[in-house]
This record gives structure tokens, sequence and C-alpha cells, in this order.
């Protein structure tokens, strides 16, 4: 078992890297021509160009609001409008990094990561919502490359801490891949201190029989934003297997685009959000099924207190040559107040005639039935409450890998439902 | 030790509230076993959900004392801490929620309320294996969820055996006997039976004679459109099933 340490690789944080210019996201979205903050030294010439491309495009979209398909249910241009934070960085570090973990700006000219960084947005043709993943290669200045060598196991997982900070803008990249039979688990970890607003674009590739296990801890600030835009390409028999728990932010947004692009390739996007307050949270999750005999679930749990608004989209693609596909999605909410609210929009898209798929969201309060039989039996409706929305969480949290994380997890669950359900 | 008295009752319906309950008195003493029985509609369920708090009957009159504790002025669950267990005709499925963690929850409840120590784990373990063993029960079922998957027969067990760990004063039993075989009859019955006690009374809620072949009543009501129409010795179970239903409310009008 290699030897767990800490390291910390964003280049940026260097002392060597200038200071940047103070202009928002915002007056970036709305200025007539790009300015590019300065550059760490290591970053290469072509990149320029790719930013001022990048940039152009964004411009073109603006921030997103609901006036695009994809975003219907959220208005994020109207979260960082009064904007007057700074383009910066947040804190990243890694642990247990296992030998696998390189700062982006230090293997910027590696064939395969240069490639990954000139590829535009997944179906940004297609869906034209690439904004925030063109924003994001706009205002790019680090992020983390993980490359595991073929063959290689790392089931001890690595882990990722970003930290937001106060008055700050991240634009941050993670770009992974796992390479023939190879396997990877990796663990996320996102908080931080005061307002900021953290927009990531991580770009995963599988190769042939490649095995990825991705748990995500997204427990921002109340006062922050945090975007995400999360690609998956999975190639024969390759698998993945995503879970996150959707907890933080003012408003949030986790968007993932999943291409299953060989026979026997399986993802899958598990997770749940938990809102209170007036917090704002979307999933929206894309499975483009492009090969036959492939396999995807997606399947969240959600739990809304207060005034808060969660959405979840989910959607499979089956293409025609896509036979024997089997994919399968299902939402499930509880409401805990009057004013609590939930949009889901599950879809189906399929051009194949022999698969299997499946979709379908409830949403709904706590029933009434069982929580008289509890009451029966000498619960108070305070204990049969809860005993019933852990329940509730219990089926989903099965679904993510045991380890540090999901500890962490099972504690955060448990305070937040002691706050909650008072 | 349980006195119901002139007990009136409605439900909310989509034509207005409706009465279902009109002027129940009962006096059930300790040690023994009363039966309801009447045809479907005539209120048998609600007064079951009634003395255990359902809250979408609204109790219109009348009272409910168990051992001098007036029931309606309690929650639900202050009302099983008194020593009032229903047995439910429809028993609720919990998804996620195991049998053993709902077992456990519920005596701790129960005793903290009644003032009790919490028992530990391995207590309620012992507890649990003790009467399994006793009602015929599998302890695999207690790994499972609560009712879910459960057999007719297997929920109506489980019943039982929450009545047995709860170690109630007053039972009431909603239709124990539906959706069960003659051989899970008989093991609930017997389960039903091992707890008569003399400081313990049952109230035995059915539509048909059969059960009252395996609980043996020492008094029989009939009840029909909320009132309670005769009472008698079990041989008014017996009547009822040569004449039927018709003809003996007809009867007795």
């Amino acid at each position: 078992m290699a030897q767990a340490k800490t390291v910390q690789t964003m280049k940026s944080q260097d002392e060597n890297v200038q200071s940047l210019p103070v202009r928002s996201p915002y007056d970036c979205s709305t200025a007539e021509t790009y300015t590019p903050c300065k550059l760490p030294k290591s970053m290469p010439e072509w990149w320029m160009d790719n930013r001022e491309a990048a940039f152009s495009r964004f411009k073109a979209q603006g921030l997103p609001t609901p006036k695009m398909e994809r975003f219907k249910y959220t208005n994020l241009a109207r979260a960082v409008k009064d904007w007057d934070g700074v383009l910066g960085d947040g804190k990243a570090s890694v642990q247990n990094d296992q030998g696998y973990v390189r700062s982006l700006a230090d293997c910027m000219d590696v064939d395969w990561v240069r490639a990954a960084l000139q590829n535009d947005a997944p179906g940004a043709e297609k869906y034209k919502d690439s904004a925030l993943w063109d924003l994001n290669s706009a205002y790019l200045r680090d992020g983390f490359v993980i490359d595991i060598p073929a063959g290689i196991r790392v089931e001890m997982p690595i882990t990722i801490l970003h930290q937001g900070m106060d008055d700050n803008y991240t634009s941050s990249r993670l770009i992974i891949r796992v390479q023939e039979n190879a396997e990877l688990a990796l663990e996320e970890n996102q908080n931080g201190e005061g307002e900021y607003w953290k927009n990531f674009v991580t770009d995963i590739e599988l190769k042939q029989g490649a095995k990825m296990v991705h748990l995500r801890l997204q427990d921002e600030t109340l006062e922050s934003v945090e975007s995400q835009y999360t690609r998956v390409r999975a190639g024969k028999d390759a698998s993945y297997y995503a879970f996150s728990l959707n907890m933080g932010g003012a408003l949030t947004r986790y968007q993932a685009h999943a291409e299953l692009t060989g026979p026997g390739a399986h993802v899958s996007f598990d997770g749940l959000h938990l809102l209170e307050g007036s917090q704002h949270s979307d999933t929206t999750i894309l499975v483009e099924h492009q090969a036959p005999h492939c396999t995807s679930n997606q399947f969240y749990r959600n739990l809304i207190a207060d005034k808060a608004h969660g959405v979840f989209q989910g959607k499979v693609h089956v293409y025609e040559d896509a036979q024997k596909t089997d994919g399968y999605q299902l939402s499930n909410t509880l409401l805990l107040s009057e004013q609590a609210h939930m949009d889901t929009k599950p879809e189906l898209e399929i051009y194949a005639d022999d698969v299997q798929c499946s979709h379908g969201a409830t949403t709904g309060q706590i029933d009434e039935e069982p929580l008289f039989y509890l009451r029966s039996r000498g619960l108070s409706e305070m204990q049969a409450r809860r005993l019933l929305v852990e329940a509730f969480i219990a089926e989903v949290m099965d679904k993510a890998q045991d380890g540090d994380l999901k500890t962490i997890m099972e504690s955060k669950v448990g305070a937040w439902l002691s706050n909650v359900l008072k | 030790m349980m006195k119901i008295e002139n007990l009136k009752a409605q439900i909310e319906t989509d034509e207005g509230e409706k009465e279902i309950l009109k002027g129940i008195s009962l006096d059930i003493p300790a040690g023994e076993v009363h039966a309801i029985m009447g045809p479907n509609g005539s209120g048998k369920s609600t007064l079951s959900y009634v003395l255990a708090g359902r809250e979408e009957y609204e109790v219109t009159g009348g009272a409910a004392e168990l051992d001098g504790v007036d029931l309606l002025d309690l929650e639900p669950e202050e009302r099983a801490a008194a020593g009032l267990f229903l047995a439910f005709q429809y028993p609720v499925e919990i998804a996620g929620v195991n049998m053993s963690t709902f077992l456990k929850t519920s005596i701790n409840a129960i005793r903290k309320q009644r003032g009790e120590e919490e028992l530990d784990a391995l207590a309620i373990l012992k507890l649990i294996k003790s009467k399994c063993k006793e009602l015929g029960i599998s302890e695999d079922m207690m790994k499972r969820a609560v009712n879910v998957g459960f057999s007719g027969g297997e929920k109506k067990r489980n019943e039982v055996l929450q009545m047995a760990m709860l170690e109630p004063k007053f039972a009431v039993l909603d239709e124990t006997d539906s959706g069960l075989d003659i051989d899970a009859l008989r093991v609930v019955a017997d389960g039903v039976n091992a707890m008569r006690s003399p400081d313990r009374s049952f109230l035995v809620i059915t539509h048909y004679q059969r059960l009252l072949d395996y609980i043996k009543p020492d008094v029989v009501h009939i009840l029909a459109h909320g009132k309670i129409i005769k009472t008698g010795g079990p041989e008014l179970a017996k009547e009822l099933e040569d004449k039927g239903y018709t003809e003996f409310i007809k009867e007795a009008a």
C-alpha cells in the first residue's frame, strides 16, 4: 500500500505568480473584449489562443439563464449578477496522491492533456449549453491531472480538497485518464469560507476495462455559488460510479455528460440533495449510449426543507446502434415544508429498438400511514419522522463506496437531520 | 379496565362531514376478551383507529378511559405508553427500516415514556429472540424491512410479536383473521391466547365467527351503522353466523 501523503500542487499559489486584474466574471461576460488574467509562467502560448476562442464562445452564449433549455429551472446569471468578487484561486490540496497526481500547469504540453484541453464541451453543438465549460477555459489558471497507467489499481482513494475563499471566483479543471484495466477511487471534498463562485470542469476518460469510483461531498458555504461540468467518456467494458452529496451553496449546478463509447460500458450517477433555507441546487445528467450492451443508472433522493428549491433533470439518449441498452433513472423527493419546491424532468430519447429503459420520479411528503403506525408503537412524532427520513436516505447512501469521505458524509447527514427535523 | 362511553366520531369526506360512530359504549373489565362483530361499513375499523388516535377521525363526543386515563386527550404514542395496543388490519410497510431497529426503537420509546430504564441492544436482542421462538417467527424476518414483502400471515404474526414485546394492558385486534389461512390463524390465535391474563383485556374486531373459535370471547357485541345493537355471550356469534347480518340487524332493529 502506498504511503499516504499530502501535497500542495496548485502552481498558481506559488509566489512567482503575478497579481490578477480585479474583474468579476459577470463584468467579463459583459465586456467587449477578453481581458485575460495573467498566467503562471509555465503556461504555454497556444493556451492563450485557446482561451480567447473559449471566451468568444462564452460571450456568444452569456451566463446561463432559464432561457437556455438545459437551464430551465436555474438562473445562474441572476445569482452572480451583483458579484463583486475577484478572479482568483481557491485553495486546493491533494491527500494520498500515491504518485499519480500532477499540477495541470506542469503538464499542459503532455500530448493527451493538451488534446483534452483543446476539446470543446461535450454536445456543445447539439445542446448549446457550453457556456460554463467555455468560461472555465477562458479563466482557467490551474487544476490537477490524474493519470493511472494500464493495469494499476488505486483502491485507496485519492482525496482532493477544494476550498473556496471569500470574494473569489475560481476556474479550475481536473483532467483524469484511467488507462486499460486500471482502477481509480477518487474523493472530492468541496467547501470554503465566505462568498465565492467556483466553476469546475472535470474531464474523465476511461479506457477499455477501466474502473473509477468517484465520491463527491458538495458542502459549499450557504453564500456561495458552485457550477460544475463533468464529462465522462467510458470505453469498452469500462465502468464509472459517481455518488454526490449535495448540501451546500446558495446556488449550485452539477452537470454531467457521459458518453458510453464501447460495448459493455457502465456509468452510474447516484446522489442525495439536502436543501434548506433558500438554497437552490440543480443536478442535470445526460447519458449517451453510443455503443451496444451498455448500462446506465441514475438514482437520486432529494430532501427539501423550508423554501429551498431542488432540480433534477436526467436524460438517457440511446443511439441507433446501441442495441441491448439498459438505462434506468429514478428521482424521489420528500418535501419537508409547504414552500419547498422540486422540479424534475426525466427524459428518454431512443433510436434503437431492442433496449430496456425506464424512468420514474416521485415528489411527496412524509406519508401519514407509516407515521401513525410508528407512533402507535410508542415513537414520538419527531422520532417517527426521523426514522422514516433516515430510511429514505439510507437507500441511496448504500450506493456510496465505504471510506473516509462516506463517514464524513454520514455525520454531515446526521447533523443536517437534527437541525432540520426539529 | 377499558371504559368507552357514548363515543361519537366523524370523518371529513368529499360530501362533507360524515358521522361514523354514533354513540358507542363498552365496558371491558380486566382479564376479559370482548368481540365486536359487524358488517362492512358498520364502523369497526373506525373504532380501532379512534381509540389509537388517528388524526383523520374527529371525536365529537363521549369518552374512552383506560384504567382511569382519558385516552382521547393523548397523542398516539402516549396512548401506547398508557398500555393501549392496536394490531392493524393492514400492517403498514416501511421501506428501509429494518425490523430489529424498529422493535428496539419502539420498546425503548415506550420504556422511556413509562419512566423505565431503556434496554441495551443485547437485552433487546435476547427479548426478540425469545419472543420469536415462542411465536414460531424466523429470526431472518428481523433483518428485513418492516412488513415489506411479508406474506399476509407474516404481517399478522408480526403484529402479535410487537404486542408480545410491548405487553399492553389492553389490545385491540382489528380483523386479525383477514387474509389468513387456517394454519396461520391458529398460530396467531395461539400467540394471543398465550397473552391472556387476569390483568390484561382484549377487544377482538372481526367480520367472521371463525376467529372466535380460536380466541374464545367472554362477551360479543354486534355493531351496525355506528351503534352497538346487541350484546351477549359467545352464542351470539353463532346466531349471527346462522342468520347472516341482514336478517340479524333487521330483527334487532
